[in-house]
């Protein structure tokens, strides 16, 4: 029951806001239109690239790993929620207490404006040595243990989906990328 | 850029030849990207410091680029988060580009307008105006208030300015409103501050129990290190004892609810009911601590809002020796049948409390914030907390300890360390030993009978004085007295009235408002300081971007006031002095054991936990194996406490109620407090988009039974009257705290909403720190929600 009230009101909220960018408005993962031109719109979830996004759906009530569980869910009249990326972080969990930095988005107003500009995904990131060569992590893995989370399922957005979900040793061919020096004999 | 090597040189051409973005896609929206905005940074460097809130002291890696901060992520190699940050701290990048950042000196006109003024105007007017106030009225009318979130340099060219040149003790900071007691409870029983464990012990103890404190909003980072102790080892139990539901109370196995104040009763209960069964660790008592007891007489003591103690609340306690016999006679009242009638807390909850305590397999971890020390008997329960560690030996042992946790970055390396409290030195040193000032006096190369023996003016008084006009000049640094004080109706005031209010900070306030000058300060990575945490680490960063316009950082702001003064003999170094200013102050902990590590070794590491001894740190301090100060053969020992033969007291601490109790005119209990995603007065949280949209204004907390009786929903706006003062809320039924039956919760943060107009100016009776936590108000409906 709550659940479906609070789709009606993303609902009533998406229709307000129609293609407006705010981020009240923004497109939810797994709906019809998500998975395209999704860097902007995960721009505008975050301070800045490394932040952790804020929450693009209303508050719901209940636990979030309710439906972003560790397979995801499908969730009638909102759409897929995600599993979470920090499934398997080590050292210090955090998984329960999602809130602690994912905050929602109650008011649209600003209380004074701001003027920090931060670093945005380096889209140009991912390299790969050849074509067909398979692509470096363009990030870091911390707190992102789950590659599955973003490259696989229906959330994913297309540009990053994995062609090969079902070979679960992701870094046995995709290494991370963690120094940007050459190396030069000592 | 800093950094462009030929790699960058192939990213920054797109796809070259065997350079492949992940999809055309990407690389469509890459272009689209850039020219919208240029292109990405590449040219990013990356250093460490600690986060700028609270007391945990995270690490964190900055990312600057053109002279900016561009991002932040959890320092991985920081022992203290281990990579994780809380909302706030991801979020620290923003709080240097709000666009009202305060950019140059500004002086008050007449007319209440502000006038820019030049830096050398602005030091030479604050050189006079303390000059004529200290020729006019002598050091009795100068005052300086500061703050836990000063570093070491601002809060220690401060200590030195005016206790060894304006040859005043009126320097208290707001740390006193916020830990003070605890500094007052470590000191009564240890003879120094500070706890004995470390962050480790969150880990280490099976049993972590949380008397008032919201951990996982409050200290987030440190409540995730508990939730993974508890995921690893299934046996950990976490226990909540609270006067509200918090979401720290969802993670808890044993959630025990208290009526506000009883805590002295509840702790005094447990203590009872160890005593009785046996449960104390007899041989660890005899050989490592005395017994104490102080003035309890509630008509001596008062709670310093009424009467002549509304004017100076200046009640000494005068500690006397007891004994274990007395220890016992005193707790025979306190029976679990009359606890659990004062507390409400059942009897089989209270068993189970002193199970856990008494239960000498396991390790039992004990932590508190402000829930204990703002509290009308503040250091009664830091010492009864400390009492229930001591009896049963579960003390200066990994994963067995007490442990004060602390809201401000620096609060313990500025506030406790440096001592700029109105009655302390560096290093556990106090104003009133004559030892000790002679110390200070001799390192700073002073005259014998500089410093005055007299305590200066803690917090409130402070604020009194200034109202009533004893003090006449007054210069606020990094904290925002006008919405932080209780019982803010007390200090209205508008600039011209004959006195001086100076305020450094970085946004405009409610505290800038009604200041005469304004100075703009450098914030957190805009200049070099160091800040120390709750478990004694010392963590040092660099300046890294330049501050914007004309902002400086506070010590400098202090240093070159102090040489308008003539007294530059005070801060004798040429360029820049961060180094030697640091090292001078270090010469007051080392050999009494509270070293800190050389600013070189700082500078190298992730900070290290104090006393550092030939470049060690100690995790455990009075613990055999851990700390070097401890006697060869020994298992504990209190080393500190020389006027107690070495051993640390028990105090017997006796039950008294809150200065208000709701009664029919007031039926409600108001508990103040803070948000996850606000920090304190939120002058720096409300400028970050994210974190002002998560939490865009306060609201009341009603208890569902009570909205119910008062035909209150969520949402409606309500009336909130206390005798002091009224404002009007948003209510709020079972949000994320759940206020039990017939009280209420309001958070702080919000300037428009300024719920400390409703608090009570009673203190604690030894250390002076409000108490935020308990008055008495009323709930009208105002206005339905449409």
């Amino acid at each position: 029951m709550r659940r479906a009230l609070a789709a009606l009101a993303l609902g009533a909220m998406c229709a307000c806001s129609g293609e407006s960018s705010s981020p009240a408005g923004v497109d939810v993962p797994g709906r019809p239109g998500a998975t395209k031109s999704s860097a902007t719109v995960r721009a505008q979830r975050r301070l800045f690239d490394g932040a952790p996004p804020t929450v693009p759906h209303p508050p719901l009530g209940g636990s979030c790993t309710q439906c972003h569980n560790a397979r995801g869910m499908d969730v009638p009249g909102l759409g897929f929620a995600p599993p979470s990326p920090h499934e398997d972080t080590p050292g210090m969990s955090a998984l329960s207490r999602c809130n602690q930095c994912h905050v929602h988005v109650l008011d649209t107003a600003e209380f004074v404006a701001n003027g920090f500009a931060g670093v945005r995904q380096d889209l140009r990131k991912g390299e790969r040595l050849y074509d067909g060569a398979p692509p470096v992590m363009p990030h870091s893995r911390s707190m992102r243990e789950n590659c599955a989370a973003c490259h696989d399922g229906p959330a994913a957005r297309e540009e990053v989906r994995c062609t090969h979900p079902e070979r679960t040793r992701c870094d046995q061919c995709h290494v991370p990328s963690v120094d940007d020096s050459l190396f030069t004999r000592p | 850029m800093t950094h462009f090597d030929r790699r960058t040189l192939f990213r920054a051409l797109g796809a070259g030849a065997g350079v492949v973005a992940f999809s055309e896609a990407d690389r469509a929206q890459a272009a689209a990207l850039e020219a919208a905005a240029g292109p990405a940074p590449t040219g990013m460097k990356w250093d460490k410091a600690p986060c700028r809130f609270c007391g945990t002291g995270c690490g964190v890696e900055v990312a600057t680029d053109g002279g900016k901060v561009v991002a932040v992520r959890g320092d991985e190699k920081s022992p203290v988060n281990k990579g994780l940050l809380c909302v706030k701290g991801y979020h620290l990048p923003a709080l240097l580009y709000g666009a009202d950042r305060l950019q140059y000196p500004q002086l008050r006109q007449p007319d209440g307008s502000l006038q820019r003024i030049s830096w050398d105007d602005a030091l030479d007017l604050i050189a006079r105006k303390y000059r004529e106030a200290l020729d006019a009225k002598g050091p009795d009318s100068v005052a300086m208030y500061g703050s836990g979130q000063w570093t070491v340099f601002d809060g220690y060219a401060a200590l030195k300015w005016v206790k060894g040149g304006l040859r005043s003790n009126h320097l208290d900071p707001n740390a006193r409103l916020c830990m003070a007691s605890a500094v007052t409870g470590f000191m009564s029983q240890f003879q120094s501050d500070e706890p004995m464990g470390c962050y480790e012990d969150l880990e280490l103890a099976d049993d972590v129990v949380l008397w008032g404190a919201n951990m996982a909003e409050m200290h987030p980072v440190l409540f995730s290190r508990i939730l993974e102790s508890k995921r690893r080892r299934p046996t950990v139990r976490l226990i909540d004892i609270a006067t509200r539901r918090t979401p720290s109370s969802e993670y808890a196995d044993l959630y025990v609810e208290f009526r506000p104040g009883s805590d002295l009763a509840l702790a005094n209960g447990i203590l009872h009911l160890l005593v009785k069964q046996g449960k104390v660790a007899q041989a660890f008592i005899d050989k490592n601590c005395v017994f104490k007891r102080g003035e309890e007489d509630l008509a001596k003591i008062g709670y310093g809002c009424s009467g002549e103690q509304a004017e100076r609340y200046t009640f000494n306690d005068t500690p006397k020796d007891s004994s274990f016999e007395e220890f016992k006679s005193f707790l025979e009242e306190y029976t679990p049948q009359r606890v659990s009638e004062l507390s409400g807390v059942s009897v089989a909850h209270l068993e189970l409390l002193a199970s856990i305590y008494g239960d000498n397999k396991r390790k039992t971890l004990s932590l508190w914030c402000m829930g204990v020390n703002q509290h009308v008997r503040g250091t009664w329960m830091n010492n009864l907390i400390t009492d229930l560690h001591l009896v049963t030996g579960k003390i200066a042992r990994p994963g067995n300890n007490p442990f004060s946790l602390t809201g401000q970055p620096s609060a313990c390396g500025t506030v406790r360390e440096v001592g700029t409290l109105s009655n302390r030195l560096p290093a556990d040193m106090v104003v009133t030993n004559p030892e000790h000032r002679a110390k200070a006096e001799k390192l700073w190369k002073l005259p014998e009978g500089t410093i005055p023996e007299k305590p200066g003016h803690h917090a409130v008084d402070m604020f009194r004085a200034f109202q009533r006009g004893d003090i006449t000049c007054l210069w606020v640094q990094t904290t925002n007295p006008w919405v932080s004080l209780p019982n803010l109706h007390r200090y209205e005031r508008k600039p011209g009235d004959g006195k001086f209010l100076i305020v450094s900070d970085v946004y405009p306030t409610p505290t800038t408002d009604r200041a005469d000058l304004i100075l703009p300060s450098a914030l957190w990575v805009e200049r070099e300081g160091v800040f120390g945490n709750s478990e004694r680490r010392t963590q040092q960063w660099n300046k890294l971007v330049e501050p914007p316009g004309e902002a400086r950082e506070d010590a400098w702001q202090i240093v070159e006031v102090a040489r308008r003064m003539g007294l530059g003999q005070l801060f004798p170094w040429e360029g820049d002095w961060h180094e030697a200013m640091f090292e001078e102050y270090r010469s007051f902990t080392l050999g009494v054991g509270k070293d800190l590590a050389s600013y070189a070794q700082l500078k190298s590491t992730r900070g290290l936990l104090w006393p550092v001894v030939d470049g060690k740190e100690t995790r455990y301090r009075y613990a055999g194996g851990h700390d070097p100060y401890v006697a060869a053969g020994r298992d504990v020992h209190f080393y500190k406490a020389k006027g107690y033969g070495e051993r640390a007291a028990i105090w017997l601490r006796p039950h008294h109620p809150p200065a208000e109790v709701p009664d029919a005119e007031y039926p409600l209990w108001l508990c103040t407090g803070r948000v996850l995603e606000h920090w304190h007065t939120g002058s720096m949280t409300r400028r970050v988009r994210q974190l002002h949209q998560a939490v865009p204004r306060a609201y009341v907390e009603l208890n569902r039974a009570d909205a119910l009786e008062l035909g209150v929903k969520s949402g409606d706006r309500v009336r909130l009257e206390s005798r002091r003062g009224a404002i009007e809320l948003e209510a709020r039924v079972d949000g994320r705290g759940q206020p039990p039956r017939g009280s209420v919760f309001v958070p702080f943060f919000d300037e428009s909403k300024l719920i400390n107009e409703l608090t009570l100016d009673a203190m604690d009776n030894i250390s002076k720190e409000p108490d935020y936590k308990k008055c008495a108000v009323r709930v009208k409906l105002a206005e339905q929600r449409t």
